[in-house]
């Protein structure tokens, strides 16, 4: 088996594309409160922090380098005390620790004494009409995204019947023709060659192309070929999660294949156990059918239909009533009737 | 395992050509070959893998080869990148 490459994860995004992103891919809007140098102003983990404890003056665990958010009840707090110097000292509980930038939510802004302390602290300041709980779900979510352990494979990504199937194998093999035959029969191509695999929480791996390389495949012999532009729409889509690994090999006379179940092997994928099927190739073996067939196969056992139990209780049953009835091996029809077709 | 690190040298970078020229002499060994850039890692026998990658010139890359001819796998393609491919330095 190939060696298997090394994973890696971003270390920081910048609270401007942080802000950027939201508005682009989760349609939520954040606005500036004050001009501060957000490029460079940087979020290191996915977890959000409320700072009410802080504003109060207890700052045991403080876990300013969060994202801070400040909600109704930050807002209020704020708002409810005396005088602006008592106010100015509480923002300052937060402002003198390094924290990457403060949203309010639901609409609430600060004084401008405040702000200004925010700018002086180049901390970037944002608004959101959100609710506090959404929008940090909906941030949680998209920084946990952009943490996730990500892996760059080699492979074909392909949606068989609904089912992400990555194939993998030596160089030459024929992963790529494969994927093209798949797309000719209406399967649907995420990513030929290079698939960035992205853990997401519990077993879930999510594939997709990369940004440069996107539909475009090579078929040895022919050279790139552009499958959108070639098949159109249908043929592609941009990401898919990985559920069952098809791994392509010359046939090995050594090698144990699997004979009566399927998928009982398993393939780490950035630490998630997929389904793996060792797939031998000999000549005149008609790949293409077979993933179909593993992808039909995984969506029965997904609907709780396994082949191979079925089968052995079939076979139990009947060992089991042997005496009863006749012990040879019975036709599968009791009367062909006049029925000569 | 062998591995080894190399700067692409050429001016155009790690285009279409020098990226053919890689895979080319790769598949003529035994080797399994990969290319580490950033983190990232692709099967340098595979074309659209090396595009990926997107080098430009000054970009360092680390060359692994594994199998039984790594020695002489990589000594071929380290030579390919210090050449330049044969283009303007």
């Amino acid at each position: 088996m190939a060696r298997r490459a090394k994973m890696f994860k971003k270390e920081s995004i910048s609270v401007a594309f942080a802000v950027e992103q939201l508005q682009k891919s989760v349609g939520m809007t954040a606005k500036a409160l004050n001009y501060t140098d957000a490029e460079t102003r940087l979020i290191t983990e996915s977890n959000l922090h409320r700072p009410g404890m802080a504003l109060a003056g207890y700052l045991e665990l403080f876990t300013h380098q969060r994202v801070q958010v400040l909600g109704n009840t930050e807002c209020r707090y704020l708002a409810n005390l005396e005088t602006d110097e008592e106010r100015k000292k509480a923002f300052n509980n937060v402002l003198k620790f390094p924290i990457p930038c403060i949203i309010c939510t639901e609409g609430n802004v600060l004084d401008e004494p405040l702000l200004a302390l925010a700018t002086n602290a180049g901390v970037p300041v944002y608004v959101t009409e959100e609710p506090s709980t959404r929008f940090m779900y909906l941030l949680r979510d998209f920084l946990e995204d952009q943490f996730a352990p990500q892996q760059s494979l080699h492979g074909s990504l392909i949606d068989v019947y609904g089912i992400g199937l990555l194939m993998i194998g030596p160089a030459g093999i024929g992963k790529s023709e494969v994927a093209l035959d798949l797309v000719e029969r209406g399967h649907r191509l995420v990513a030929d060659d290079v698939v960035m695999a992205t853990r997401k929480e519990g077993q879930v791996v999510m594939g997709s192309g990369t940004d440069l390389v996107q539909h475009f495949m090579e078929i040895r012999g022919l050279g790139l070929v552009d499958v959108r532009a070639m098949f159109g729409i249908r043929a592609i889509r941009f990401q898919k999660r990985i559920e069952v690994v098809v791994n392509l090999h010359p046939w090995d006379p050594d090698e144990e294949y699997t004979r009566l179940g399927m998928m009982e092997e398993t393939y780490d994928i950035l630490g998630a156990q997929l389904p793996l099927v060792l797939l031998p190739i000999t000549p005149g073996k008609n790949v293409t059918v077979l993933c179909e067939v593993i992808a039909m196969n995984h969506l029965l056992r997904h609907y709780g239909y396994d082949p191979a139990e079925v089968f052995a209780e079939r076979l139990s049953e009947r060992i089991r009533k042997k005496g009863m009835a006749s012990s040879d091996p019975g036709r599968g029809i009791e009367y062909f009737e006049h029925d000569y077709e | 395992m062998v591995e080894k690190e190399v700067t692409v040298t050429n001016r155009a970078g790690l285009h279409t050509r020098p990226a053919s020229m890689i895979v080319r002499t790769a598949s003529q060994f035994k080797a399994e070959f990969y290319i580490h850039k950033d983190g990232y890692e692709i099967n340098g026998k595979s074309i659209i893998g090396v595009m990926t990658l997107a080098a430009e010139q000054g970009a360092t890359l680390m060359l692994i080869c594994d199998g039984p001819d790594e020695n002489d796998a990589i000594e071929a393609l380290s030579k390919i990148f210090a050449d330049g491919f044969g283009e303007v330095v």
